[in-house]
C-alpha cells in the first residue's frame, strides 16, 4: 500500500505549488461567490419582508452558501480534463508501466484533492461559528456526517466525470461535456438556489437523478437539516449511482481501449 | 487600420476552418453555451416564483438585464475568451516571444487571434434572446435609448475584457499557468445580479474595484430607468481608468517578461 500514499504526497505537493495563487482563489472564490449569494438572499427576504423562506433564515443562508462552492470543489476533485488530457497527448501510455492500474491512480489523486478541500470546508464551517455567529464551534457530529458524504458523492461524481473523460477515446474534445455537467450537477443539485426553492414537481423530479444527493444532501446534512431515514436513504441512492456508473465505465473502458492509439491528437 | 482589418480576416478564417475540423466538439460547445443561457434564465424564474420584485426590477425588466448580460457574455466568449485561456499559458511556458516578434501590437495579436467559431452560433442565439426581451418589453423606448444600451454593452464587453486582463498580467510575476483567471470566472457572477443588491463596502467593491456591476447592470439601468447623469458618468470614468491600467500593467509585465518557461 505504499504506492498510494506516494501519489497522495505528490498530489498534495502539486496542489500547494502555487501557494499565492491557491489562496487568493479559493479565498476570492470562497468568500466573493457567498458574498454575492448573501447579497441576492437578503435584497430577496426584504423584498418580501420576511425572516425566513422555505425553512431557511439568512443566516442559514449565508452557511449554505459557505458550504456550496468549497463543497462543490470537493465534488469536482481535480480539474476537467484529468484524463482526457492525458488520451489528447499520447501520455495515457505512462500508466502501462506504473505498479497501479490508471483508475486507481486517477481515484488517490481525486480524493486527495477531495480531502483536502474537505479540510477547507471544516476549516471554514468552525470558523464561520466562531467568528460570525458568535458561538461554540457548531455542530462537529454534522459537520464530519456532511463532509463524509461529500467524499462518497464525490466518488460517485468522479465515476461520471471518468465516463465522459473516456469518451475522448472517441470524441476529439469533451471539455464541453464535462462543463454541461458541472452545470447540471450544480444546478440541478441545489447548488446555485436551494432545492427547497424549486417547485414541487421539480424536485419530485430530481428524486430520480443523482444531482440532489451530490450536492443538496450533504450541504443540508452538514447543516443538521436531514434526518437519519434522508442520510440513510441518500447514501443508498449514491451508492446505487456509483455502481451503475462504475459499471458504465467498465463497459466503456472495454470498448474504448482498443481504440487507443498512444500518439495523441 | 486596415492592416488590421485584414489580419482580423484571416484569424476569422483560420479560427473557422479549424472549429470544422473538430465538428463533434464544435456542436458539443453549442449545446454547452446554450444550457448556461438556460440555467441563467432559470436561476431567476426560480427566484421569481418566491418574490415578485428583485433589487427594484419587476421580472420583465430583470429578464432585459439577463439577456443583456448573456450578450456581453456571448461576444466575450466569441471574440476574446478563447485568447484569454492560453494568454497564461504562453507567459508560463516562455512562448511570447512568437507574439512580440510580430509587426502588429502584441496586444491585438493576443487578444484577439482565436476567434471561437461555435460560439458565433451561441452569439446569435443571445442576440436572439435579446431582441424577444425588448420586443416583449410592455414600457415603450425610443430607438436612442436603445442605441445607447447597445453603445454602453460594448463598452461592457471592454471593461470585462480589461478585468479578465488585470487578472491574467500577474502571471508575468507569479509564474504560474492560471493566474488569477479562476478568481476571475468565481467573480464573474458579480456581473449576473443586479447591481442594487449590493449595499455598503460590497457596493464599492463591484462599482469601482472589481467593476463587475458596470457590465450589464448599470446599462439595463440606465435603459430601464430614468436616465441618470452620475450613473452614466460613473460607468464612463471607471472604464475609461480601467483601459488605462490595463495597458499600464500590459507594458510593465511585458518589461517583466524573461522568456524563460516555468
Amino acid at each position: 500500500m505504499k504506492w498510494w500514499r506516494s501519489v497522495f504526497s505528490m498530489e498534495l505537493r502539486k496542489i500547494l505549488a502555487y501557494r499565492s495563487d491557491f489562496w487568493v482563489t479559493f479565498l476570492g472564490q470562497t468568500f466573493i461567490q457567498l458574498l454575492i449569494a448573501r447579497a441576492l438572499w437578503k435584497s430577496v427576504f426584504e423584498a418580501q419582508n420576511t425572516s425566513s423562506m422555505e425553512g431557511f433564515t439568512l443566516d442559514m443562508m449565508t452557511l449554505y452558501y459557505l458550504i456550496v462552492p468549497i463543497g462543490t470543489r470537493m465534488l469536482t476533485g481535480e480539474n476537467i480534463g484529468f484524463l482526457s488530457r492525458e488520451i489528447y497527448e499520447g501520455t495515457f501510455t505512462r500508466y502501462l508501466i506504473y505498479p497501479l492500474s490508471v483508475f486507481q491512480y486517477k481515484t488517490i489523486t481525486y480524493l486527495t484533492n477531495s480531502l483536502f478541500y474537505g479540510f477547507q470546508l471544516m476549516i471554514l464551517y468552525v470558523l464561520y461559528h466562531v467568528c460570525y455567529l458568535g458561538d461554540s464551534l457548531g455542530n462537529l457530529p454534522d459537520l464530519v456526517l456532511g463532509v463524509s458524504l461529500f467524499l462518497v458523492a464525490s466518488m460517485t461524481y468522479l465515476m461520471m466525470a471518468i465516463v465522459i473523460e473516456l469518451l475522448a477515446l472517441w470524441a476529439d474534445n469533451i471539455w464541453s461535456l464535462m462543463v454541461m455537467l458541472r452545470f447540471f450537477t450544480t444546478f440541478f443539485g441545489g447548488g446555485f438556489i436551494p432545492l427547497d426553492f424549486f417547485p414541487a414537481w421539480a424536485t419530485n423530479l430530481l428524486q430520480w437523478t443523482p444531482f440532489p444527493y451530490l450536492v443538496s444532501l450533504p450541504v443540508r446534512t452538514t447543516m443538521g437539516m436531514t434526518s437519519v431515514s434522508d442520510i440513510t436513504n441518500g447514501l443508498i441512492i449514491l451508492l446505487s449511482w456509483c455502481l451503475i456508473f462504475m459499471m458504465c465505465v467498465k463497459f466503456i473502458w472495454i470498448k474504448g481501449q482498443k481504440k487507443y492509439t498512444g500518439v495523441g491528437i | 487600420m486596415r492592416r488590421y482589418f485584414r489580419l482580423y480576416l484571416h484569424f476569422l478564417r483560420f479560427s473557422f476552418s479549424k472549429a470544422m475540423e473538430f465538428r463533434i466538439d464544435f456542436t458539443f460547445r453549442i449545446v454547452m453555451d446554450l444550457i448556461y443561457y438556460i440555467v441563467n434564465i432559470l436561476f431567476f424564474k426560480v427566484i421569481y416564483l418566491h418574490t415578485p420584485m428583485l433589487a427594484g426590477w419587476s421580472e420583465e425588466q430583470l429578464m432585459v438585464f439577463v439577456a443583456s448580460y448573456l450578450l456581453v457574455d456571448a461576444i466575450n466568449m466569441t471574440f476574446i475568451s478563447s485568447n484569454m485561456w492560453w494568454l497564461p499559458q504562453h507567459i508560463n511556458r516562455g512562448a511570447l516571444d512568437y507574439y512580440l516578434i510580430r509587426p502588429v501590437s502584441p496586444l491585438f495579436f493576443l487578444s484577439l487571434r482565436e476567434f471561437s467559431a461555435n460560439s458565433f452560433l451561441n452569439l446569435l442565439i443571445a442576440a436572439g434572446f435579446f431582441s424577444y426581451t425588448l420586443f416583449t418589453y410592455s414600457h415603450p423606448f425610443s430607438f436612442l435609448e436603445l442605441l445607447l444600451l447597445l453603445t454602453l454593452l460594448l463598452n461592457g464587453v471592454a471593461l470585462y475584457y480589461c478585468i479578465q486582463m488585470l487578472m491574467i498580467i500577474p502571471v508575468f510575476w507569479t509564474h504560474s499557468s492560471r493566474g488569477f483567471i479562476d478568481l476571475f470566472w468565481a467573480m464573474g457572477i458579480a456581473m449576473e445580479r443586479p447591481d442594487r443588491i449590493y449595499q455598503g463596502w460590497l457596493r464599492k467593491v463591484f462599482t469601482v474595484i472589481l467593476p463587475f456591476s458596470l457590465v450589464a447592470s448599470f446599462p439595463a439601468r440606465l435603459f430601464l430607468e430614468k436616465f441618470d447623469w452620475e450613473t452614466f458618468l460613473h460607468l464612463a470614468s471607471v472604464s475609461l481608468i480601467f483601459w488605462m491600467l490595463m495597458l499600464f500593467f500590459w507594458k510593465l509585465g511585458l518589461r517583466n517578461y524573461s522568456s524563460a518557461s516555468s
